[in-house]
């Protein structure tokens, strides 16, 4: 839920990265994290377990633009990705504006994407959101690997529903798509927000 | 959720208020999707930001137990240090109030006025959340460029 403070003259969106287990949700927020200089970013917060894997979420905030004077902040959260960490992964989506989907391109992974994605739209449910209102991107990471599926693969298992939404090529590793990715999201949640003037196209990269 | 100069000052007055009477030193008012809402107290740099979405996070994983229990929710959530400590208490079904207090009071202090002081805060969100939801200079659509964002463009 987005919150504009006009004391503060701040607009706080909350963006979730979303997908299954070791795609690489946390990697897209170091680099984010590493990559952009202190002015735009706070400290980055992970809540893993002794294998590195994230037990409750990822958290790092950043801001890029100033929308009318105000400053719009945007806050990164990752979900843990796998599947019996379920409670924790609801309990990130409360108050959500924008996700991102994070997809293991790994042709023996397609299967646990696309139940990630199956669970992202019945954990929605429950808060009485909904993926046709949400703004949201594809990402498919980990596309320097040997053992891929297709662009058109992935897009025909996860990118599917009446509304077609942006998609990106990424590893997360070392960049490649991540801020793409990002200011895709950001911006698809800011005009979700506040519209976007007539004749001018939506959703663009 | 929209907080308008007018929200931010009633909300402030009442977290003044609270701090003086419970001799708590920070007052935290947080959205309970982890974003910080409102805060009054001491000018020390606390990263409040984080404080926020952990806290959030924190108490939202303690209502889950709640609901393991049969419970509806703690309503209180408690953590003692050696010198600071901090309470965490339901304002209303969206917000919660964060207290941070040392050694100069006592939870039992802290309790009995985060109560008075989330009634107070929650009739003001009550009241901000159903005012029509006028944005002034955010009410138009934006412009392709007013809603493009940049980040890592110059690292690249």
């Amino acid at each position: 839920m987005a919150i504009i403070n006009y004391a503060q003259k701040v607009i706080n969106f909350k963006v979730v990265y979303y997908g299954p287990g070791v795609a690489g949700k946390t990697a897209n927020l170091q680099h984010i994290h590493k990559s952009l200089p202190d002015v735009s970013k706070g400290n980055m917060i992970s809540l893993a377990a002794g294998d590195d894997r994230t037990l409750f979420f990822d958290f790092l905030p950043v801001s890029a633009t100033t929308v009318r004077g105000f400053t719009a902040k945007f806050q990164l959260y990752t979900v843990p990705g796998q599947v019996y960490y379920n409670m924790t992964r609801k309990l990130v989506l409360r108050g959500v504006d924008g996700l991102v989907f994070v997809a293991d391109s790994q042709w023996d992974r397609l299967r646990d994407n696309v139940e990630s994605f199956r669970n992202l739209e019945e954990n929605l449910r429950e808060y009485n959101y909904n993926l046709d209102d949400m703004p949201y991107v594809m990402q498919y990471n980990k596309r320097d690997l040997p053992n891929v599926a297709p662009l058109e693969y992935m897009e025909f298992m996860l990118n599917r529903r009446a509304r077609q939404v942006p998609y990106f090529e990424a590893v997360a590793v070392s960049g490649d798509g991540v801020f793409d990715t990002l200011n895709t999201v950001s911006r698809m949640v800011l005009v979700g927000e506040f519209g976007q003037e007539k004749g001018e196209h939506r959703e663009s990269a | 959720m929209v907080i308008h100069e007018s929200d931010a000052e009633k909300i402030n007055t009442v977290l003044t208020t609270f701090l003086g009477e419970s001799g708590a030193s920070e007052a935290l008012l947080i959205d309970r999707s982890g974003q910080l809402l409102s805060m009054t107290g001491a000018n020390r740099a606390l990263d409040t930001v984080s404080i926020s979405a952990l806290a959030a996070g924190a108490f939202s994983s303690t209502g889950a137990l709640a609901q393991l229990l049969g419970e509806t929710e703690f309503t209180v959530l408690f953590h003692q240090g050696n010198k600071e400590s901090m309470h965490v208490s339901t304002v209303d079904d969206q917000a919660i109030l964060l207290a941070i207090f040392g050694e100069r009071t006592t939870v039992g202090m802290v309790r009995l006025f985060a109560k008075e002081a989330s009634a107070a805060v929650g009739q003001i969100l009550a009241e901000a959340r159903n005012k029509p939801k006028t944005k002034g200079e955010l009410s138009t659509p934006l412009t392709a460029d007013e809603s493009r964002t940049s980040f890592g463009e110059k690292t690249r």
